[in-house]
């Protein structure tokens, strides 16, 4: 058998944004699987919830809805300049993808060391019981995300200030943030789980 | 798309040459044990996995061997109460956990990029981290085993049994990390698949011309993406519960035991069909070459398996009739596993119709098929006599159950690989394993088979309990279990055998050249053992079986540059030529990356400062991964001013 040349693709560009590019798969897939756990998460926190005659157990009290909600909103607002961070990658300008990903990393922090703030407030531990276990890991779940995402921007920050940036990386900053947008998101159901819920919401704030 | 036909004649015979040295030197396979360590090629690593997996199924095969010895004559001593605990619960982990998820998903991390022409994995080094995760997991439950402290709560380890009050010691919690180890593996091998199914096919073949056993693979991976997160969440909640005192599964403090099985089952359920899937996409690939003619009912087939994996999510209650659940829960999982029956029969309606349309080669790959066909209907009903809440509640826990899983799995899996394996066997290895070995083989595992598990059956309706170590003589089980040892024993010769034509092949084989089955699929037109840049010139694709359809002049794709490891990206659809990529290449870090997943995971059984100690070596190594070298052939980029 011989074989004819038919096809040349030498012409075919070597990068591509989104959905074209295997590596946007890769990250969607993993916002798949932990989507998946973050939603077995809430269903186990219902059904415990569904199995209790008092939830949350009596002596619960309410970290305290402004903290709670300014720190949600924080969360929310570094959203920002990672979009613009990737938009800016979109275009190959290093120096405004740096300055929206230190933007948003402060932002990230701020989060964190209100997230700790918060767990100071709570009137109970994981071993205390199921309604604890329940809160404390999905909170530790989703901080270790946090921090992953706070690790990964740091890193993207010492390579555009140290190089050399490829031109691959434009399309890594750009999941760097859709993945980002992910972890920011998944925090708003649990936020309303814990915080808005009304039988929260009537306990004497801590 | 920039890309255009070119009438100008074949391709030149000398630049033809210059070209494959080239591609020769860019795809190198890593040499030296630091090389092995390194090495990202698909086929090295998916080797590795099937050989892996299959040292597992043998240490598995010892381990219900065991069992057999101890069940063959009532109040038998060879083994202890505990140590049978241990053995049977190792005996189910490996084979669900280290054997049989992992060697499907080898099989895919081989023949997946082969099929769809392609030259690497889409995540190379990924793929290269998952291999290494599956060892290490199965290396732990091992060391521990031998260390007297294999788990012995059942491979489903269910609470109150698992948890700290019953178990002390650290026997569950390997169990717990074990799976980690091995659902982190599967995750990040799905995640790989699907997307150089998707996204690195030869052009033309668009989604109606995928082979089959692509598509179970795809079909396989979703389902590990959507049901593996269940048990790494729940196993996670057990060692919590064991380590830090949280009260997930404990009444007392208003947790839930029942909470576990509804995790584990939803899991564990669509993990009956990740191992099935797999099996069906082999039947559908073996019978084209051996029946002659294209499989009958493609695209009934490909919706058969994609209902499967979605119906697959909606039965796991099934498992916990005997919990006592609301009668309308227990109607609606009746009818969803009553359902899933329906996607099964269409297959093998379409599969007896390409029996009965073709020109039938009574070969040993062809022979396991039947041998599929007939087991796995057998399974099936059962299956679906279990499905029924009352039959269910009357031999739940007997070894009724026990056939009839063993039916589904051994039945309707283990025949299908053990076919796909000597089917596949000249590819991997460049020879041909012996027919006559092959046949032995086939007969003693399928009739030690039947004789095994059959007897069961019965064993389950007089009542026989699963999962204890002895009976009394009165019961008048003695018979059939000594009929079931010694089926057990001609089941493991006939592996053995296998094993056996299996390793003398590779030595004394007759060469095999590139396609001595006549087959369809692209893998088979490419040298054996493939080079490790795969295809030359990638192929192009026109039909569903393309090496059927290939013309003498077979249109090829040019213009991928042999001096880095270009590959080409097509679209989703129709795979179209989108653009082109560098593949990475041998890396030491995914190994590194492995080990500090290891140490997390491991130094966590003990103290929760696991995960502290065991992030920095995770992040070093991460970081080293990504770490521009410059060695990739990437465009670098300046800042502008």
């Amino acid at each position: 058998m011989t074989q004819r040349p038919a096809l040349d693709v030498s012409e075919l560009p070597t990068t591509a944004f989104g959905i074209r590019d295997p590596l946007w798969w890769g990250v969607v897939g993993i916002m798949c699987i932990e989507g998946t756990m973050f939603a077995i998460m809430a269903g186990s926190y219902f059904y415990l919830r569904g199995g209790a005659n008092l939830w949350p157990p009596a002596g619960t009290l309410h970290p305290g809805i402004a903290i709670t909600t300014l720190n949600i909103l924080i969360l929310l607002a570094s959203i920002f300049p990672m979009h613009r961070a990737a938009n800016s990658a979109e275009r190959e300008d290093l120096p405004a993808i740096r300055l929206w990903l230190i933007i948003s990393t402060v932002l990230m922090v701020a989060f964190l060391i209100i997230r700790i703030v918060i767990l100071h407030r709570l009137t109970f531990r994981w071993d205390s019981h199921a309604y604890g276990s329940v809160v404390w890991t999905t909170v530790g779940l989703h901080t270790v995300h946090v921090v992953t995402g706070i690790c990964e921007n740091l890193l993207f920050i010492t390579l555009l200030t140290k190089g050399p940036v490829e031109d691959k990386h434009m399309d890594d900053l750009r999941l760097n943030s859709m993945y980002w947008y992910f972890v920011a998101a998944s925090w708003v159901p649990f936020y309303v789980i814990f915080f808005l819920d009304p039988g929260l919401l009537g306990a004497t704030a801590g | 798309m920039s890309a255009e036909p070119i009438d100008a004649g074949l391709v030149a015979d000398d630049a033809d040459a210059e070209d494959r040295r080239l591609l020769e030197r860019t795809w190198k396979y890593a040499s030296g044990l630091w090389g092995w360590l390194a090495e990202v090629d698909h086929t090295k690593i998916g080797i590795r996995y099937i050989v892996t997996a299959l040292i597992f199924f043998a240490l598995g095969g010892i381990e219900a061997l065991m069992m057999r010895v101890q069940l063959a004559k009532p109040e038998n001593g060879f083994l202890n109460p505990d140590l049978y605990n241990e053995i049977f619960t190792t005996h189910g982990s490996t084979m669900m956990f280290l054997f049989a998820v992992p060697i499907m998903l080898g099989l895919g991390v081989y023949f997946v990029p082969l099929m769809v022409g392609t030259r690497n994995m889409a995540f190379p080094r990924l793929n290269a981290f998952s291999y290494y995760v599956y060892l290490i997991g199965g290396l732990f439950l091992y060391t521990a085993f031998f260390l007297n402290t294999g788990p012995d709560a059942g491979w489903f380890a269910y609470v109150p049994l698992s948890g700290p009050q019953f178990s002390p010691g650290k026997r569950v919690d390997v169990w717990a990390q074990m799976i980690t180890f091995t659902e982190i593996s599967s995750l990040a091998v799905a995640v790989n698949i699907i997307t150089t199914a998707f996204k690195q096919r030869a052009p033309g073949m668009s989604l109606n011309r995928i082979p089959i056993f692509v598509w179970a693979m795809v079909v396989t991976s979703f389902m590990v993406i959507f049901a593996m997160p269940a048990v790494m969440l729940s196993s996670l909640m057990l060692a919590l519960d064991r380590l830090v005192d949280t009260h997930f599964f404990n009444p007392a403090e208003g947790g839930d035991a029942i909470l576990w099985q509804h995790l584990f089952w939803f899991f564990g359920h669509p993990e009956v069909y990740i191992i099935f899937i797999p099996a069906t996409g082999i039947v559908s690939t073996i019978l084209a070459p051996f029946t002659r003619r294209e499989v009958f009912g493609y695209m009934a087939l490909m919706l058969s398996l994609v209902a499967t994996g979605f119906i697959g999510f909606g039965l796991w209650v099934h498992h916990m009739f005997a919990t006592g659940l609301p009668q309308l829960g227990q109607s609606f999982f009746t009818a969803a596993s009553i359902m899933i029956a329906i996607p099964s029969g269409v297959q093998i309606f379409c599969w007896l119709a390409t029996l009965w349309g073709g020109r039938l080669r009574f070969k040993v790959p062809l022979l396991y098929v039947l041998a599929f066909i007939f087991t796995f209907v057998i399974g099936g009903l059962t299956g679906v006599m279990l499905a029924a809440v009352p039959l269910d509640l009357q031999v739940h826990d007997t070894f009724f159950v026990v056939a009839h899983f063993h039916y589904v799995l051994i039945g309707g899996a283990v025949f299908p690989l053990l076919g796909g394996l000597f089917y596949w066997y000249p590819k991997i290895t460049g020879r041909m394993p012996s027919e006559a070995l092959g046949k032995l083989s086939f007969w003693l595992v399928f009739l030690g088979f039947q004789v095994t598990f059959f007897p069961q059956h019965i064993l389950g309706l007089e009542g026989m309990p699963r999962r204890v170590y002895t009976y009394l003589p009165e019961t008048g089980w003695g018979d059939l279990n000594m009929l079931s040892t010694v089926g057990a024993f001609i089941l493991g010769l006939g592996v053995l055998v296998f094993v056996i034509n299996m390793v003398a092949s590779r030595v004394s084989g007759p060469p095999a050249g590139d396609d001595p089955w006549e087959s369809d699929t692209l893998e088979w037109s490419i040298s054996s053992p493939p080079p490790p840049y795969n295809f030359q010139y990638l192929p192009t694709v026109s039909a569903r079986a393309p090496l059927w359809h290939r013309r003498d002049d077979q249109p090829v794709v040019t213009g991928l540059r042999s001096d880095r490891r270009e590959f080409l990206i097509t679209n989703m659809m129709d795979a179209d030529p989108d653009h082109r990529q560098v593949s990475p290449g041998p890396t030491i870090w995914p190994f590194f990356l492995s080990l500090g997943v290891g140490i997390t995971f491991i130094v966590g059984i003990f103290t929760p400062w696991g995960l502290p100690i065991g992030a920095v070596p995770c992040a070093v190594s991460l970081v080293a991964w990504f770490w521009p070298r410059g060695d990739q052939g990437h465009h670098v980029l300046k800042e502008k001013s």
